[in-house]
């Protein structure tokens, strides 16, 4: 009889256990609504001793620099202590936050790489506005470029704050282009497209030598929405849909892509590229070897060209603009770090604390600069004479980066930057040639990204 | 898939329930001699829940294993294909939407809506599955009777063939789009060196890139090899021996003897190698994004002719957050998988033998 009992016990206590497990991994998926944020307290006045939990994506060697320059918080605020873990994949680092802030065991402080989150992270409360707190310690608006918001801020919230940003523009072979007898880098789409072609040298049997701009997608960091921009093309109209048929920006850039492409010939111009596919990041890397004259890339170049080939004579400018629309020259790409702070952070008025400091002490920016080689968000920060990685290269991004019509793109939406993926596939059969009408096109993509952002919508 | 764990540890238990129930009804029913009914029939009862309890207490660690790993997202999922969910909202349930929408059959906002390469990436994956399977089995089959001949260093081939094959997915495709480069890589340097030859630019191509999945493919098909070996080293020597005085050539041979006696291997890799067609994933995910620039790469590149289910599937969900809508695609490909198995395994009623005299 004492067996059946403690049998049928023990029994109970798996069905029980079983239970429980079921309903927490079901209440894993039901996000809890988003709390409301409390009015913050006057920072620094409350000295009660606290330890902050960081999450970064940053990986060594960077990781190093990031823990470094860290430091100088804990001197500022000696009462707070950080706890700062690094994770080790960056791609898979927003889910993992999305998770943990879900689940109610996100950190005090989050820094992210991807941009394209940020306006899930607004749309969903996930991280809190930093307008009050902004406002309380009188933070003004032009702190940071007028492009950062087009990144950091979503439908009114400003729920993170920019660490060190990307931007982009042209990189060109000195050398070359000297050779070719160009005197100044391009400034129009025509000026590249003509400097392309003259730049271009070929193999007796018509492959390409030296290529003088690639202008596919898939070519390091060029996006069609890149090439959109010399034509100030706009991906959504101010109602928030989809425009790439309508905006005739879209349709002169692709035109112009896949006349340049037709030049070197699809096939050509593929096995150029098909050599240097994997060769972005190293020491093979197209333009730092002068296997391709001009290029658009970020501002990290000029850190790689002085690791492996430092004596490459090269300059910078901002990407060419349409012929008909000069003003849109010094305007360029722009992504960066992000910092916030998660809904569910315990002490967020410390977390402010240490996200302010990230994101506006010059300190800390410079140092963080000069080991990342990226460009410094605060004014003060990009002018300091301590910021060693500047350089006459290195300042065609500062101006990109304060240009105020530099933007982040694709555009942030609540659902994430998947639809810019549609582009892309489409991107890849034009130019291969098998889009039979341009315009029709195009009205199909602009279908497929308002179907696809309706099917994310929450 | 889950039913081989659950019928190993079944055994033990029963054994376990017939020792345990026995000893104690006995007693009872001596104790009280008349019973009425009602009282016999809850003894019953009780011994029936103290038999499966101690069935069911054994079974537990498989049991939570499987509600909480298995059947309770499997359920969840089925919930999420219902909805519109993007990971960090609540889910909101929009009916028959998404299934719509994956067949083109929708509207959105009373729009007509269809997914764009739903249909592409099913015809990417069926050909896979087409071409990719039978010639799996040929290719193993026949590398499997080449091996059979050999007198000295039979290990040596077989140990050479099933190398490949421990190659983990990712690193051996990272190999083969490395080596089939169209510039740089050595196959179509070697190619290029023969007058008259356009070399394919292979991953690079659509019209090539899932030839060249195949090729890799071929390459560890080293687990197929070994299976083939045992069942054709498993056919009976006697067999050959009778259809030989009988005066049949190789082919007759073959014919009749030994494709009979393998039919059992052949059903079980085209099984397995449908399946494993239906989730093709590693190798594309690896090939479409080395393609594609790395970074901010299209998966299934060039031009989607890589874009298999799997993949798709696995955009919709974690780049696109449309997890509502990658939860049905899931299901159909579950319907889809099950399907196929079901379709083969009636079919091979006709086709298979499973060696009568054993």
């Amino acid at each position: 009889m004492r067996r059946t009992t403690v049998r049928s016990a023990l029994l109970i206590i798996a069905v029980v256990a079983a239970l429980a497990a079921v309903a927490l991994a079901a209440g894993c998926g039901s996000s809890s609504s988003a709390s409301s944020s409390p009015a913050p307290a006057a920072s620094g006045t409350d000295k009660t001793p606290v330890t902050l939990t960081v999450w970064h994506p940053w990986t060594n060697p960077e990781k190093k620099v990031f823990e470094t320059a860290i430091e100088g918080f804990t001197k500022k605020y000696p009462w707070i202590k950080l706890n700062v873990v690094g994770f080790p994949d960056s791609s898979t680092f927003d889910q993992q936050l999305i998770k943990a802030i879900n689940a109610g065991n996100g950190p005090d402080v989050a820094i992210s790489f991807a941009p394209d989150y940020v306006g899930q992270y607004a749309a969903d409360g996930l991280l809190v506005d930093l307008k009050p707190y902004l406002a309380q310690d009188n933070i003004p608006a032009d702190e940071f470029a007028a492009a950062a918001r087009t990144y950091t801020s979503f439908k009114g919230k400003q729920v993170v704050l920019p660490v060190l940003a990307d931007s982009y523009g042209l990189y060109y072979n000195k050398d070359l282009m000297a050779k070719a007898g160009i005197t100044a880098p391009p400034k129009t789409m025509s000026e590249l497209m003509a400097d392309a072609k003259k730049l271009t040298v070929r193999n007796p049997d018509g492959s390409i030598k030296i290529a003088g701009f690639v202008p596919l997608e898939a070519w390091e960091e060029l996006d069609p929405t890149d090439l959109a921009r010399a034509w100030d093309g706009q991906y959504f109209d101010a109602q928030g849909q989809p425009q790439l048929s309508r905006d005739p920006a879209w349709a002169d850039a692709l035109t112009w892509q896949k006349q340049l492409v037709d030049w070197y010939g699809y096939d050509n111009i593929l096995k150029f590229f098909s050599t240097y596919t994997a060769s972005e990041f190293d020491a093979n890397n197209a333009f730092q070897n002068g296997k391709v004259a001009m290029v658009f890339d970020g501002e990290w170049r000029t850190a790689f060209v002085k690791r492996y080939t430092p004596k490459l004579n090269y300059g910078t400018a901002p990407f060419p603009a349409a012929d008909t629309m000069p003003q849109v020259y010094g305007v360029g790409r722009v992504s960066g770090t992000v910092a916030g702070i998660p809904r569910t952070a315990p002490h967020p008025d410390d977390s402010w604390l240490l996200v302010k400091y990230m994101a506006t002490d010059t300190d800390f920016l410079v140092n963080l600069a000069n080991g990342l080689g990226n460009v410094p968000t605060t004014a003060a920060a990009a002018t300091s004479p301590d910021l060693t990685i500047m350089s006459p290269q290195f300042k065609t991004f500062i101006d990109v980066w304060n240009n105020p019509q530099s933007s982040y793109s694709p555009p942030l939406t609540s659902s994430g930057a998947g639809y810019a993926t549609l582009l892309l596939q489409f991107d890849d059969k034009w130019v291969a040639g098998k889009v039979p009408d341009l315009h029709l096109g195009l009205q199909q993509v602009d279908q497929q990204i308002s179907n696809q952002l309706n099917l994310v919508a929450p | 898939m889950s039913g081989t764990p659950g019928t190993t540890d079944g055994a033990g238990p029963e054994a376990a329930a017939g020792a345990g129930p026995a000893p104690a009804a006995k007693p009872a029913a001596g104790l009280l001699g008349r019973r009425s009914p009602e009282d016999r029939r809850r003894a019953r009862r009780r011994a029936a829940l103290r038999k499966y309890g101690a069935v069911l207490l054994l079974l537990s660690p498989w049991i939570i294993g499987f509600v909480v790993f298995t059947l309770t997202p499997m359920l969840i999922s089925l919930y999420w294909s219902f909805t519109h969910y993007d990971m960090a909202s609540t889910p909101r349930w929009v009916g028959l939407d998404n299934y719509r929408f994956m067949f083109g059959i929708g509207k959105i906002h009373g729009i007509k809506a269809a997914d764009p390469y739903f249909w592409t990436a099913v015809k990417n994956t069926l050909w896979i599955i087409v071409f990719g399977v039978p010639l799996r089995v040929l290719f193993a089959m026949g590398t499997a009777m080449l091996l059979t001949r050999p007198k000295r260093g039979t290990n040596a081939y077989r140990t050479l063939f099933f190398m490949p094959s421990m190659a983990p997915k990712v690193a051996a495709a990272l190999v083969f789009v490395y080596l089939l480069n169209p510039t740089t890589g050595p196959v179509n340097q070697l190619l290029n060196m023969i007058p008259g030859i356009h070399a394919p630019l292979w991953f690079y191509d659509p019209a090539t890139s899932k030839p060249a999945l195949l090729v890799l493919g071929l390459w560890g098909v080293g687990d197929a090899i070994v299976i083939y070996l045992a069942g054709l080293l498993s056919v009976p020597r006697e067999l050959y021996e009778a259809i030989a005085i009988e005066g049949a050539n190789t082919w007759q041979r073959f014919r009749n003897v030994t494709l009979p006696l393998i039919t059992p291997v052949i059903f079980f890799t085209i099984v397995m190698g449908v399946i494993d067609g239906f989730q093709y994933f590693d190798q594309a995910y690896v090939a479409g994004n080395a393609v594609s620039g790395g970074q901010t790469s299209v998966l299934g590149s060039p031009q989607n002719s890589l874009l298999f289910y799997g993949l798709y599937l696995y955009e919709w969900a974690f780049r696109n957050f449309a997890m509502g809508y990658a939860s049905a695609m899931a299901w159909v490909l579950f319907g889809a998988t099950m399907t196929a198995t079901a379709v083969l395994l009636l079919t091979s009623r006709r086709w298979v033998h499973y060696g009568g005299g054993t």
